[in-house]
């Protein structure tokens, strides 16, 4: 099921809030060990703003499996801020009709490659479809180079801003690597590719792609 | 803004033009086009096999030379190439400049990587690319005296990941067109392949002395088959499945 809250939301919604800040915690400081702020067992940092939009994937039983958050470049730009660099088309980094997406994760089955890709797209597709809902022209991320053609396999329409270069003392420093920055337009076609690669939508021979109804829960008052 | 050299705004264009392109051939022209840019003429683009999986079922593109190909492959080298070999143990894009500068090679792993030139390759590229699913694929160009810069390495990992993915795409694309295509009836055919030249239902009924009716039925049943919405495009379906011939 996916819910979707808003940053004003994190007194009501107390128990995704944690899961989802101690979460954040283990993959990001934990497994990644990237230098960001931990306040105990939690990460929370400067874009976890009441502007902000959390997609979050939960079990039956209000476990969290997935999330990401998206907020308005015009206020909260990791680009912007630390990586302008990126950027080498001269697209602005903020602009009112682009959000960013940041502090993506998806606790894979292991062993199951196959089945994980509905686990990897759900929350990223409701974060398009909210996208459309709002009229945002694009969403813009930064990723590490390893993770960044699993985004293109997702979405063939994947446009990067520019090269990539070495962040956090680059490959073989702890925390670094190579990253760059993309788009992804906020269209149609675009959430149909990450509904078809989650297998979201079934395909019946000689008929049009029928939607499988989202077993959803929108929050956001 | 674009950076003062040109790799960036090239391998942004690239990326552009590609995402406009749906048949296999058309991406592997616009790919090795690009690559002949950087200075490599050759290009083999693959999936490392699943468990089960055939490596010739995991191959997207392969210009190597043919002879080159067969004697590679009668000496296994694959096994000692340290082109090869060294992706056991890294995992960021590296040259074979970089194998022989970094790695102590043995007179035998040399002398695979020297092979090449006879065959127009003295230095290539292998690029890595995981997948979501986090199978491992590589892309290698090679070529005589490819540009190997750093710039020209981060523009070569951009264009490496698209062009793989569309290779991918496309070959998956036409291997699932083939398995799903469910074949025309004998009269689907026939009335096919007078669509092809042209006639109307109308036209076709009197000659085949049927109801216009039933004539557009089979259409419809065919390019349902042929998953086409319009005429033409299931009569360009039937030839390319070998259902019809002009």
């Amino acid at each position: 099921m996916i819910v979707i809250l808003k940053g004003t939301q994190r007194r009501q919604h107390l128990g995704y809030f944690e899961q989802m800040f101690r979460l954040r915690h283990q993959v990001f400081i934990k497994d990644l060990g990237w230098p960001l702020p931990s306040a105990n067992g939690r990460e929370i940092d400067q874009y976890d703003v009441d502007d902000a939009v959390y997609f979050l994937d939960v079990t039956d039983d209000d476990i969290l499996q997935a999330s990401v958050r998206l907020v308005p470049s015009e206020h909260c730009s990791l680009v912007a801020d630390y990586f302008p660099h990126l950027i080498e088309t001269g697209a602005p980094a903020r602009d009112p009709r682009v959000y960013e997406c940041t502090r993506y994760f998806f606790l894979p089955l292991k062993g199951r490659g196959r089945d994980n890709r509905g686990a990897r797209t759900r929350v990223l597709a409701a974060m398009v479809e909210w996208g459309l809902v709002n009229r945002l022209s694009h969403i813009q991320c930064v990723v590490d180079m390893a993770a960044f053609p699993g985004f293109v396999d997702m979405v063939p329409q994947t446009i990067p801003l520019g090269l990539p270069h070495p962040y956090g003392g680059g490959h073989g420093a702890p925390g670094g690597g190579d990253c760059i920055a993309f788009r992804w337009p906020v269209t149609r076609e675009v959430a149909d590719a990450l509904h078809v690669y989650g297998r979201v939508v079934h395909r019946r021979a000689g008929n049009d792609p029928v939607r499988a109804a989202p077993k959803s829960r929108e929050l956001i008052h | 803004m674009l950076e003062r050299d040109q790799y960036g705004k090239r391998a942004l264009d690239f990326v552009q033009r590609l995402q406009q392109l749906s048949t296999y051939e058309e991406i592997s022209a616009c790919v090795m086009k690009e690559l002949e840019w950087f200075g490599f003429r050759h290009l083999t683009s693959f999936s490392i096999p699943a468990p089960g999986e055939k490596f010739k079922d995991c191959m997207w593109f392969n210009n190597r030379p043919p002879d080159y190909i067969e004697r590679y492959s009668e000496q296994n080298y694959v096994l000692r190439d340290p082109v090869v070999t060294e992706l056991r143990q890294n995992l960021t894009p590296y040259s074979w400049g970089d194998l022989r500068r970094n790695r102590p090679l043995k007179k035998e792993e040399i002398k695979i990587i020297d092979e090449a030139r006879e065959w127009g390759s003295r230095d290539g590229m292998m690029i890595q690319i995981m997948t979501g699913s986090g199978s491992m694929s590589c892309f290698c160009p090679c070529g005589l005296e490819p540009d190997l810069t750093p710039r020209a390495r981060a523009a070569l990992e951009v264009i490496a990941i698209y062009s793989h993915h569309a290779l991918k795409r496309a070959v998956l694309t036409t291997q699932r067109q083939e398995i799903e295509h469910v074949p025309l009836t004998r009269r689907e055919r026939e009335i096919m392949q007078w669509v092809a030249i042209g006639k109307s239902d109308e036209e076709i009924g009197q000659i085949l002395s049927i109801a216009t009716a039933t004539v557009t039925q089979h259409v419809e049943n065919a390019k349902r088959k042929l998953d086409a919405l319009r005429r033409t495009y299931a009569v360009v379906q039937a030839i390319r499945l070998g259902e019809i011939s002009v």
